[in-house]
């Protein structure tokens, strides 16, 4: 049955992705080359890349859009690559922030104590 | 309403985690899981739950881990809270991160809540509130600031927080950069101070009432009777025996050794 396309998501206002595996394979590979520029020793670096890898291979190993969706478990193909462009996204802003770095200013003592003295 | 935290806040218990920072973390998610529990005992008292403990645990960790410029405290609270305490200036990363990372994916704004401790050198604590649809897990993200220093919105992340940062802005006045709509949303036109603030007087400082004279609605200075200006505030009650302060009782000399041989 593989290419046969389901007929709705059942969710409003999210089209059934005409190619999702295709999209997929894409975005996941944009996101490993941006995970890229980061440290290697970041954590988010090294969790996220472990996810996405994870999830390229189930896409790479399987032609069934349906069989994908049941091995990595999180939603509809269309909902992975939403998640997907939302990691994509956040991966290039955090490029930005560089959120790996040790802190500069932390709180005064006694800000996060309850009850306050 | 967001402000009503600030009267009934919930003492968290003291199981925080200190963010270790360079320890190696496998990749989390928040997904619920509960363990069993045993069905014939009854109890008036809240259950705890270890496993939830543990995966709220392990996901604060895997949180500070990945952002530990701005994550400065995790904490679990009430057995099943997760609350991150962060610096001011990463309110976006961190609240971007938890709504577009594949293991958080709280999409779902809840509440901004305010909190007034006048004491503290930053007097306003932030709380968010998020719901995650996929892993059916909530999380509280603090952050704190004072009478003056902005707070970057969170408009650009959730759009449901527009009208929560208003509603902040106009009940303790903690002023929002980036908001495309900073305004006054529940107080009445032309409505002088801040009302949710501790030092914000009782009964405010304007009174209404129809004047039969001129026919119409009148503001004027609230005058109070003497009786009235000055109140008891100390409660004959303790107000939190969970957080009594305890003095460090030293050992006696017998557990002392004890403790020496065991080294």
């Amino acid at each position: 049955m593989a290419g046969v396309l389901k007929k709705t998501t059942n969710l409003t206002g999210l089209a059934v992705a005409a190619d999702a595996r295709k999209t997929l394979t894409v975005l996941y590979d944009k996101l490993l080359r941006t995970l890229k520029k980061m440290p290697d020793d970041a954590t988010y670096r090294t969790s996220t890349e472990e996810i996405v890898k994870e999830r390229l291979g189930v896409v790479n190993s399987n032609k069934n859009v349906s069989d994908i969706e049941k091995k990595i478990n999180c939603g509809q193909a269309e909902e992975l690559i939403l998640q997907a462009e939302r990691e994509l996204d956040l991966a290039r802003k955090f490029l930005e922030w560089r959120p790996w770095e040790p802190m500069k200013e932390k709180a005064p003592e006694g800000q996060w104590k309850w009850p306050h003295p | 309403m967001a402000a009503s935290l600030r009267r009934f806040w919930q003492p968290s218990l003291n199981l925080f985690q200190r963010i270790a920072g360079n320890r190696t973390i496998s990749t989390s998610c928040v997904r619920q899981q509960y363990s069993e529990a045993p069905k014939d005992r009854k109890t008036t008292v809240k259950p705890q739950d270890i496993t939830t403990h543990e995966t709220l645990k392990e996901f604060g960790r895997y949180v500070g881990s990945c952002m530990p410029k701005f994550v400065e405290k995790v904490e679990v609270s009430n057995g099943n809270e997760l609350d991150v305490m962060i610096h001011p200036d990463g309110v976006v990363p961190v609240l971007s991160f938890l709504k577009d990372h594949m293991n958080a994916q709280f999409t779902n704004i809840v509440d901004i809540a305010g909190v007034d401790v006048p004491t503290r050198q930053y007097r306003f604590e932030l709380v968010y509130m998020l719901l995650s649809l996929r892993f059916n897990a909530r999380i509280k993200v603090k952050t704190y600031t004072d009478e003056l220093t902005p707070v970057d919105s969170a408009v650009s992340v959730f759009n449901g927080a527009n009208w929560y940062e208003r509603e902040i802005w106009d009940l303790y006045g903690v002023y929002f950069a980036n908001h495309p709509d900073m305004r006054r949303i529940l107080t009445d036109y032309g409505f002088e101070g801040h009302p949710f603030r501790k030092d914000f007087p009782i009964q405010g400082y304007v009174e209404l009432r129809y004047d039969d004279e001129v026919k119409r609605v009148v503001a004027e200075p609230v005058e109070m009777a003497q009786e009235f200006r000055k109140f008891e505030y100390n409660s004959p009650w303790e107000s939190f025996p969970k957080f009594r302060a305890v003095e460090d009782v030293p050992l006696a000399e017998s557990e002392t050794k004890k403790i020496e041989e065991k080294k």
